[in-house]
């Protein structure tokens, strides 16, 4: 038994631009669904609004809190403030987020404010029998893991290679609560000093010679649509099979995939 | 004395049967109500028996005619019974008849005996069912002797007038009681569904075909769970209908899915729901084939228990692994509606557990967030086609013709089809132009996953996104989004006339827009793709095409209605249920043997599911690409 | 045969130009000739001559490097490098006008590239506010001036390999509490990211995370999901992206060693860290660095599996090995398997449907053994071999065991 708070957040589809759950929270949302269950509490600074929220209702949560506020608010203090309250032993959250500030920073925040324990980046979590400590195990780079102990309460941020979030379902999303605490949050200085616009895609490449810079063009565009991507490589016509063998081997080297 | 016999058991049979299927009848009424015109499908029960069943059963003359000598035969001399009952009307005349009657239903019962024991479809199945032919030759011919007896005045001694009425009469109650549990509750059971049919537009006396899914109630918070969870949320009619099936297994022989040995039998799918109406039960009686790979008696059955799941009745791999193709509901002489169901099923393990299986359900988040199953951006929709500068319909416009281009837009194969297409349209000079950014997703992967709620979504906007715009009519390539627009979109408030690009082609084509330069000449078969032929029952036009432009057209095993699915609809794909072989691999076996070296698809799905097969394999070619070939212009 | 060995990231790198505040890739094959030989090679000798310049560091003051240019327009440390391996001339920063640290890495004990970017940022930043940058990182056998560092806060060597994010990130407070930088920065990795935030927390400051593109005056990132670009002046804490910044040319600078301050030695909450043993074979497609693809074209499953091991590498293959059951199917690479993102795919006898490329999308490089030449498969490679998929296989493991792996 242990109880477990969540804080989500909105992402936003990279394509569309359309708000949706964001995937580590989502992820993270998951984890808190396998730990044995106790008080759960999902918690969201923003518009309580935003349609978005309902897919994780839609997960099988029953209630989601959110402390309304306008946005450009700093919710850190809100949230630190009402996770006070709630004392859980475990807060999730993903450790991307898809919107807002977009830097991560809140969860570390949190445990400062808290004085918690943040472990990143984290896929799995096991309480012990008294449910005091959690062997909590990390995503590293290239499919890596590691392992470690943390006392409760601590606040972990969850890896994307964390178990895949459930589909959010239509019913459940419709029939979940959404309770509104209406917070005082002081404007966000750090974001309103950023600029905003959108984003263009940097040309990849370059050619010198090309005339007019060669990008964007239709033709361009045609072809980036619709040939599939080709790597320039070298070819090796039948060669011997130790030839062959060879010149893979090197290759892998060359890329740091074998040892030399 | 013997006449009065025969009566008496005769009555008694009935009646006990009568009050039988009266308690039947409690079990499908447990489910939810439906708007049902009683009086028009009285009316219109005898031509939909006579034509539209027996247009279903014809389709194997021998088991037409057995059907008809002994289904006939047997209701001639029921009724004959009955009036015999009244001591006046004992005439020797009507004993005659009788006889007839009888004689024709001995005729039919040995047919049935010959079917069951010597040919032995796969399909049938035994158990109870294959006393059936004993209970039918028993009853017709210990009656017949009866009767025979009593139009010559009554010669037989009376202990052996007794004895075949005795026999006759358990040979009546197999028969009847049947109608409780077995053979011949279809009968009853059967009649009712043709009265009550949830889809009475199928039939001759409506609009002969009616395909499109019915928009599920999303407004209404509080009208129950969406979809069905346990059996009891199907509508009573719906009950009623598989309760009708005689498990002939025609279903099973037509299923792509059963085929492949992907774990999903139709048949074994009715029977799992008329199983669920009984509490506490399991399925180990059923003597049918079963699911592939899956095995008989690991749930238990009940009226409110949930009907999917890894314990439940119907395992999730069973209710995933259809492809929506409709051969089974093409098939069922019962017309029984199997993709009503497999939807009902999945709109509640979608819409109410979010128990999509992962592939799909990334796809209809994806779907959600993005209008499009690829979760691209909109504006990229147009990518592919970019040097063709096609002519964007924008709100208030007016062109003719409107291209609707669909998700193969995004594919680099269906894109040279798309390509196709198009330069044929400029070749013909056709005033018509895209949606461009603004076409969306039509919504038919989600519905068919049961995601009515994205498909409502993206039906209302499409919808609304259409009628802003003038235009004559709408042209796809796409069988689904043809489908979708077509039949499913009217109840959103979109009417309009929807072309596939085949019938449209081929209007070009014989109006003289298109000329036919360089007939092709060589062998062509022909698939033809589930949402075209069996829900729009548009077979003939791509033929016509097809000979149009010299193809020597070859016909595959299983064509036209009766057209074996490509594995690609009902988003299969994404679902991907492993079986023993891929769909699309045994359809490729249809197409070799066919000789023909080029395989024609008229469908993006069908492209793609068809090109996957592994090579050696006749080249996959889309009509357009053969159009576009055929018609080039001479210099 | 065989073409000239190349080596595109160091090509790639050696086409970084930077232009404010956008990062360029000019296509230079004067550039790339010059560093051709692939990645860059260590010259003990030449690292000796580095060496020996430092002792006399005094004599050697070279004026003329003032100033942001050679720092920052760090074109290829080409042809003339190589031609004449004259050490460039030692910058001194005697009296920098602020500190710039940089909170590097140094992953399992060595510095990565990402450090190496690390350094060319801070420089950056420092140069154009005459201030001096300083390493504070696990101690090493680094060249620390040759990587730009004015100054060095060495940690304990033992953090490097140890997971301490706790007494990592109570060192740099201290170390910010003590010099006060104008800016912190770190790598936007793993561990840098958690660190760079971890220390911004305690600081009571925010981080401006994962720079994207970075000039004295202005960084920025994407935000909204990569819909927008966020900018703004630099931020006192920063963490910078992968491959945002050029590595930095040759230079030359004192990386004098200062005292790592005092900490307070609080117990660490994270505890008994261990790394656990991963097979590769265990390891999730999706997160697999190198991959070990069959297609069709084996028949030889023994020698595969063999070479899987062999070489280290995660085993795949296409949807017609996994249906028929040489492969489990969680080991499919496709549209309907798993979408890919090692570094490395080498695949073996795969005809490179649509549908099997749309899974390797990801995948930076791609090795593909395959007896057609007009294999789809053959066109997407960086290296492709065409030949027998059976009679490659086993040369190669041969070689493989002789490499001292398996
Ligand atoms: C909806 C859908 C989804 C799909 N999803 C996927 C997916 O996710 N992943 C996937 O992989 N496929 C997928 N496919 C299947 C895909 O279309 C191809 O059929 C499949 O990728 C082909 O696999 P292959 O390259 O191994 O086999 P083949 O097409 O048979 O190719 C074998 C290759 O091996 C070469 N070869 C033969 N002998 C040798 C030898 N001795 N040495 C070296 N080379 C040799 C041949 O030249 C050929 O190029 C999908 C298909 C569909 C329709
Ligand atoms: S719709 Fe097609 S796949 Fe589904 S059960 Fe019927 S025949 Fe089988
Ligand atoms: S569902 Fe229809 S086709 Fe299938 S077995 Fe039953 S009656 Fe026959």
């Amino acid at each position: 038994m242990v109880d477990v708070a969540i804080l989500v957040s909105v992402g936003r589809h990279p394509a569309s631009g359309q708000a949706r759950r964001a995937p580590s929270d989502a992820r993270a949302l998951e984890l808190a669904f396998g730990l044995p269950p106790g008080r759960r509490d999902a918690l969201h600074a923003g518009d309580p609004t935003n349609p978005a929220l309902r897919d994780y209702l839609g997960m099988g949560l029953e209630r989601l809190t959110v402390l309304a506020m306008a946005e450009g608010r700093d919710p850190t203090d809100a949230l630190a403030a009402r996770l006070r309250g709630l004392s859980p032993g475990i807060i999730l959250t993903g450790n991307q987020a898809e919107g807002g500030e977009d830097s991560g920073m809140l969860p570390y925040v949190v445990a400062q404010a808290l004085g918690l324990a943040i472990v990143p980046d984290v896929v799995a979590i096991a309480l012990d029998a008294e449910g005091r400590t959690a062997e909590v195990v990390q995503a590293l780079a290239r499919g890596q893991r590691r392992a470690l102990r943390v006392e409760l309460p601590f606040v972990a941020t969850v890896h994307p290679a964390a178990p895949a979030a459930r589909p959010s379902a239509f019913g459940p999303a419709r029939r979940g609560r959404i309770e509104v605490v209406p917070v005082d949050a002081p404007p966000d200085a750090f974001l309103t000093a950023c600029a905003a616009r959108p984003w263009r895609d940097r040309p990849k490449r370059l050619s010198v010679g090309a005339a007019g810079g060669g990008t964007g063009g239709a033709l361009e565009r045609l072809r980036a649509a619709t040939e599939a991507k080709a790597g320039q490589g070298r070819v090796l016509v039948e060669p011997s099979p130790d030839e062959a063998a060879r010149a893979i081997w090197d290759y892998l080297q060359e890329q740091g995939m074998q040892p030399r | 004395m013997v006449a009065a016999a025969l009566s008496t058991v005769t009555l008694t049979v009935l009646l006990v049967g009568l009050a039988l299927a009266l308690v039947q009848a409690r079990r499908w009424r447990a489910g939810r109500a439906a708007a049902v015109d009683l009086w028009a499908g009285l009316a219109a029960l005898p031509g939909r028996y006579l034509v539209d069943v027996h247009a279903v059963v014809g389709r194997t003359p021998f088991n037409a005619r057995f059907h008809a000598l002994s289904a006939g035969g047997f209701l001639a001399a029921l009724a004959l019974l009955v009036v015999l009952a009244l001591p006046p009307l004992r005439h020797p005349a009507l004993w005659g008849l009788l006889a007839l009657a009888l004689a024709a239903m001995l005729a039919g019962g040995l047919m049935v005996g010959y079917r069951r024991r010597v040919l032995r479809p796969a399909g049938l199945s035994g158990g109870r069912f294959n006393r059936l032919p004993l209970a039918l030759t028993g009853f017709a011919a210990a009656f017949l002797l009866v009767a025979a007896d009593q139009s010559a005045g009554g010669v037989l001694p009376v202990p052996v007038g007794l004895a075949l009425v005795a026999l006759g009469g358990w040979g009546l109650a197999e028969l009847v009681f049947g109608v409780w549990n077995g053979p011949l509750k279809h009968a009853v059971h059967g009649a009712l569904h043709l009265v009550a049919h949830p889809r009475p537009a199928r039939f001759h006396d409506g609009a002969g075909r009616d395909s499109g899914l019915r928009p599920l109630d999303l407004e209404t918070a509080d009208s129950g769970p969406l979809g069905a969870g346990r059996v009891v949320d199907f509508a009573w009619n719906r009950l009623l209908g598989f309760d009708a099936c005689v498990q002939c297994g025609r279903c099973e022989t037509a299923c792509p899915a059963f085929a492949a040995g992907l774990p999903l039998n139709p048949k074994k799918l009715i029977q799992d729901l008329v199983l669920s109406l009984d509490e506490g039960g399991d399925d180990r009686a059923y003597t049918g084939s079963r699911h592939p790979g899956r095995p008989v008696g690991a749930a238990t059955s009940g009226p409110s228990r949930p009907l999917v799941g890894p314990q439940a009745m119907i395992h999730p791999d069973t209710l995933w692994a259809c492809t929506t193709c409709r051969a089974c509901v093409q098939e069922c002489p019962m017309m029984i509606e199997h993709v009503d169901a497999v939807v009902d099923l999945r709109r509640f393990q979608t819409l109410e557990l979010g128990a999509t299986p992962a592939k799909a359900a990334g796809v209809l988040e994806e779907l959600r967030a993005t209008d499009n199953p690829g979760g691209r951006s909109l504006d990229r929709r147009l990518d592919w086609a970019v040097d063709l500068r096609l002519p964007v319909l924008a709100a208030g416009g007016t062109c003719d013709v409107l291209l609707w281009l669909g998700d193969g837009a995004y594919d680099l194969r269906n894109q040279r089809s798309l390509r196709a297409l198009v330069l044929l349209l400029r070749r013909a000079g056709v005033d018509f132009a895209v949606l461009g950014a603004e076409e969306l997703d039509c919504g038919d992967v989600a519905r068919r996953l049961g995601d009515e709620a994205t498909f409502q979504d993206l039906a209302r906007r499409n919808v609304a996104l259409l009628n802003g715009r003038r235009f004559a009519r709408i042209v796809t390539a796409d069988p689904h989004a043809f489908h979708t627009l077509r039949n499913e979109y009217p109840a959103f408030g979109g009417r309009w006339t929807v072309l596939h690009h085949t019938a449209f082609l081929l209007e070009l084509v014989r109006s003289g827009a298109l000329t036919v330069t360089a007939p092709l000449g060589q062998a062509v078969a022909y698939h033809d793709p589930c949402y075209l032929g069996r829900y729009n029952g548009e077979t003939d036009a791509p033929r016509a095409l097809l000979d149009a432009i010299g193809a020597r057209r070859r016909e595959m095993e299983r064509s036209g209605l009766r057209s074996r699915c490509c594995g690609g609809g009902g988003g299969a794909p994404l679902t991907d249920v492993a079986g023993e072989r891929r769909i699309p691999d045994m359809r490729m076996d249809d197409a070799r043997a066919s000789g023909a070296p080029i395989l024609a698809v008229a469908c993006p799905t069908c492209t793609l599911m068809l090109e996957g097969v592994v090579e050696p394999r006749p080249a996959v070619a889309e009509i357009a690409e053969l159009v576009l070939a055929a018609t080039e212009p001479t210099r | 045969m065989t073409a000239r060995r190349r080596d595109p990231r160091a090509e790639r790198t050696a086409r970084i130009v930077q232009t404010e505040p956008r990062r360029r890739l000019v296509l230079d094959p004067d550039a790339i000739a010059a560093s051709s030989g692939g990645r860059p090679r260590r010259d003990p000798r030449a690292r000796r001559a580095d060496a020996t310049l430092q002792t006399a560091p005094r004599l050697r003051l070279d004026w003329t490097g003032k100033g942001t240019g050679a720092a920052v327009s760090m074109s290829a440390p080409g042809r003339g490098q190589r031609a004449a391996p004259a050490a460039p001339p030692l910058r001194v920063i005697e009296n920098p006008a602020c500190l710039i640290f940089a909170a590097l890495d140094r992953p399992d004990g060595a510095l990565s590239a990402h450090d190496r970017q690390l350094l060319a940022a801070a420089r950056l930043l420092a140069d154009a506010v005459d201030g001096a940058v300083v390493a504070v990182a696990p101690d090493g056998a680094d060249d620390w001036g040759a990587l730009g560092a004015d100054r060095v806060i060495p940690l304990p060597a033992a953090w490097a390999a140890e997971y301490a994010p706790e007494r990592r990130a109570a060192a740099l407070v201290a170390a910010i509490a003590r010099w006060s930088p104008l800016h912190v920065l770190f790598p936007e990795s793993p561990e840098g990211g958690d660190l760079a935030r971890r220390v911004a927390a305690a600081c009571g400051e925010r981080l401006f995370a994962g720079v994207e593109s970075l000039s004295a005056s202005r960084v920025a990132r994407r935000a909204g999901g990569g819909a927008t670009e966020l900018s703004c002046a630099p931020s006192r804490f920063l963490s910078i992206a992968a491959d945002a910044v050029a590595p930095l040319g040759a230079v030359r600078h004192e990386a004098r060693r200062l005292d790592p301050p005092e900490t307070s030695p609080d117990a660490p909450k994270l505890r008994e860290a261990r790394r656990l043993p991963v097979d590769p074979d265990g390891v999730g497609l999706g997160e697999a660095d190198f991959i070990l693809s069959a297609g069709n074209g084996v028949t030889d499953w023994v020698v595969f599996a063999d070479l899987g091991r062999a070489l280290g590498a995660t085993r795949a293959g296409s949807r017609v090995v996994c249906d028929a059951g040489h492969l489990p199917r969680d080991r499919q690479v496709g549209a309907s398997g798993t979408v890919v993102s090692a570094r490395c795919y080498l695949a073996f006898g795969i005809a490179g449907a649509p549908q099997h490329l749309q899974g390797v999308g990801g995948v930076e490089r791609v090795v593909a053994v395959n007896t057609d030449l007009h294999a789809a498969m053959i066109k997407r490679a960086d290296l492709a071999i065409i030949a027998d998929a059976q009679a490659v296989m086993p040369a190669l493991l041969r070689l493989a065991g002789e490499g001292g792996h398996g």
